[in-house]
């Protein structure tokens, strides 16, 4: 199975993607081919596996939770909509209509409020459960410890950076310091903060 | 791939990604791929976890952070009940830190034209800590200080000092000294 480092180390998408990939792929030709019947266990981990990535992109989209809960909702209806009605005609790009399909929404989703309602309305599946991300909050002791033990600049910017999700660029213009600067400030904070909560570091 | 694996090349992208800072074409390079690998998105919501547990920590810090008074205006923005203290070189204040206080903000006034370093001594009277190479803006003139909130909450009557230093290779240079003169918080 490929890691989250191939994408980090430059290898091409194209060539990276293959098991998550053929997994949404399968799940969609079942769904297609089961039409009008239906096939519950596939629609269910359809969605298991594409609620938390539509969450998150609306979450970056919409810095709202509940605004992104809205559009796994809709886009997962839309997307299944589609799939029983055989209207997908490349299910072995499943992954990329999915984000197709929740582009559009972020779109839509000022102009069509009504249309969400009529969608909700004829449709059965329970799509709440999918839509809670598994969490991984560090220990709080442990945290503590590691942002005392950082350096005064890392943890000055990783703070400011993490409370209210500055980029570089303002938080640069803020410390006198160049968007660039303040980057590698950020990637060495966070990378000793990692290091720590693993154990590996004191943080430095 | 499993929480916690090492992969700083990785979170710093996906932090680019999150914050805004890619271009278009990047950006939705990257969108593309979290679509397609849970791995990846698994990785970017445990950085999202870790910022929100950052968030939290501040808001019961043992550790003091420097940040920019911009910061400061954000947190007020936000809604956040600030005890401000502003303080020129050699100055004391009478403080406290009230049951409904977020944060407390120390605003040390000072000249930084031409200064490279600042270090910060602080002195809580039985024990003095040294923080180096604070991070400040020098057309600001000031250096701004959140303390520790879990120590302010259960501190009762004592006066803690901050001692600001210009630092080069071969010198230091005593830049202020800020006396905090620190009563527990008395609604009467």
């Amino acid at each position: 199975m490929r890691t989250a480092s191939h994408y980090a180390r430059g290898v091409p998408i194209s060539a990276a993607f293959t098991r998550d990939d053929d997994e949404a792929a399968r799940l969609a030709r079942r769904i297609l081919e089961a039409a009008g019947a239906g096939d519950a266990h596939a629609e269910a981990e359809f969605c298991r596996q594409f609620a938390p990535r539509i969450r998150l992109f609306g979450l970056k989209r919409l810095r709202s939770e509940a605004a992104a809960a809205d559009l796994v909702q809709d886009v997962l209806m839309l997307v299944l909509q589609k799939l029983r009605a055989g209207a997908v005609h490349e299910p072995e790009r499943i992954a990329s209509f999915v984000l197709g399909t929740a582009r559009q929404l972020c779109i839509d989703a000022q102009r069509n409020g009504g249309r969400r309602q009529r969608l909700l309305d004829s449709f059965s599946l329970d799509l709440e459960p999918a839509a809670t991300p598994e969490l991984h909050a560090p220990d709080e002791a442990r945290l503590q410890h590691c942002l005392q033990a950082l350096p005064e600049r890392e943890r000055a910017v990783l703070i400011m950076t993490f409370y209210d999700d500055c980029p570089a660029e303002t938080l640069g213009a803020q410390m006198g310091l160049s968007t660039g600067n303040v980057r590698v400030i950020r990637h060495r904070g966070l990378k000793h903060l990692r290091d720590c909560l693993v154990g590996s570091g004191g943080a430095t | 791939m499993t929480p916690h694996v090492h992969d700083s090349e990785l979170d710093s992208k996906l932090l680019s990604y999150w914050l805004d800072e890619l271009d278009e074409a990047q950006a939705s390079e990257v969108e593309e791929h979290l679509f397609a690998c849970e791995g990846c998105a698994a990785r970017l919501r445990e950085l999202l976890d870790l910022r929100n547990a950052v968030r939290a920590a501040l808001r019961d810090s043992r550790f003091a952070a420097v940040v920019t008074p911009a910061f400061v205006r954000r947190l007020q923005a936000a809604g956040l009940r600030l005890r401000e203290y502003h303080l020129q070189p050699g100055g004391s204040v009478p403080c406290t830190f009230a049951p409904t206080d977020d944060f407390v903000v120390s605003h040390l006034h000072v000249p930084l034209a031409g200064v490279r370093q600042v270090d910060l001594v602080y002195d809580d009277g039985h024990s003095q800590h040294r923080a180096p190479h604070l991070p400040f803006d020098a057309a600001a003139d000031e250096v701004t200080v959140i303390p520790p909130v879990a120590m302010l909450r259960n501190l009762g009557t004592a006066t803690h000092r901050m001692r600001l230093f210009a630092v080069t290779p071969s010198s230091e240079r005593l830049l202020g000294e800020y006396t905090f003169n620190h009563e527990p918080w008395s609604s009467t």
